[in-house]
């Protein structure tokens, strides 16, 4: 059924419409909350919480936005409010010594990895090393910005940044990720 | 226009544009020059690229039983056909 027509008939109180849409988003739902909290609990607690929230405010939703940028707001608060009980955590700086982003004193032959990384699981190890070591404030507008393909406008309205913030953090991910990689891939 | 000339311009813009400059500005046309002979950045451009790419292939499924436990947890399991 028409995905529109299920938000009607949710909001008019359908609690069947309601399962369905809870099926439609769970899969993307707990995909982006692991990329952010790193751990299958967790992400299922979030996700969870997710939809309860959904759930509860359906009536509320405008559908002025896609359904799933709502559910990208919502998903991100969470994680974000998860985070911030992590606050002893040590993430990486970026906000200073921008140079040592982009300066790598070699550059691996990444056209080679397929063969030696994809198979054994390594390449999954080393993207989840890299992407543990980035502050998740910086996370939540990587995954959302070039991982989910929102744009840099909606990903300002979702993690309420303003565009320039949301650029800023998003070029130095991407530096910091790439070079996490290099060196990895370098090894 | 030829495909090569279109994508670089595509990628400019989006550098110019990040930059808050356009295209026309003397800072966008030294990065033009710059980014036209540089082995360096089209490594830089290529290996982040690749990045992206590789978080994106990146999917983690829903663990066995996430549905049930989910549905049961928002009290909806008399809806499930």
């Amino acid at each position: 059924m028409d995905e529109k027509i299920l938000i009607d008939e949710a909001k008019q109180g359908s609690r069947k419409a309601l399962s369905q849409l809870v099926r439609l988003h769970e899969q993307t739902i707990y995909n982006f909350s692991f990329k952010i909290c790193r751990d299958r609990e967790k992400a299922e607690n979030i996700m969870q919480e997710t939809f309860y929230s959904f759930v509860k405010s359906i009536h509320q939703f405008d559908g002025n936005s896609k359904l799933s940028t709502w559910l990208y707001r919502i998903v991100a608060n969470h994680c974000m409010m998860a985070a911030r009980k992590m606050k002893n955590y040590h993430f990486v700086s970026l906000e200073n010594d921008e140079d040592d982003l982009f300066e790598d004193r070699y550059t691996a032959d990444w056209s080679r990895l397929p063969d030696k990384f994809t198979e054994d699981n390594e390449l999954k190890n080393i993207l989840d090393e890299a992407i543990s070591k980035l502050s998740p404030d910086y996370r939540v507008v990587f995954l959302l910005r070039d991982v989910e393909g929102l744009s840099t406008e909606e990903t300002a309205q979702i993690t309420e940044l303003s565009i320039p913030a949301v650029k800023s953090r998003l070029h130095r991910a991407r530096a910091f990720l790439r070079k996490e990689l290099n060196e990895a891939f370098a090894v | 226009m030829s495909e090569k000339k279109s994508n670089c311009k595509d990628v400019m813009q989006h550098i110019c544009e990040s930059l808050g400059e356009d295209l026309n500005s003397e800072r966008c046309i030294a990065i033009k020059h710059h980014l036209d002979d540089c082995p360096n950045c089209k490594t830089y451009f290529k290996t982040v690229e690749l990045t992206i790419d590789y978080y994106k292939k990146y999917e983690v499924q829903l663990p066995e039983g996430a549905h049930e436990r989910l549905i049961s947890f928002l009290n909806l399991n008399d809806c499930e056909e």
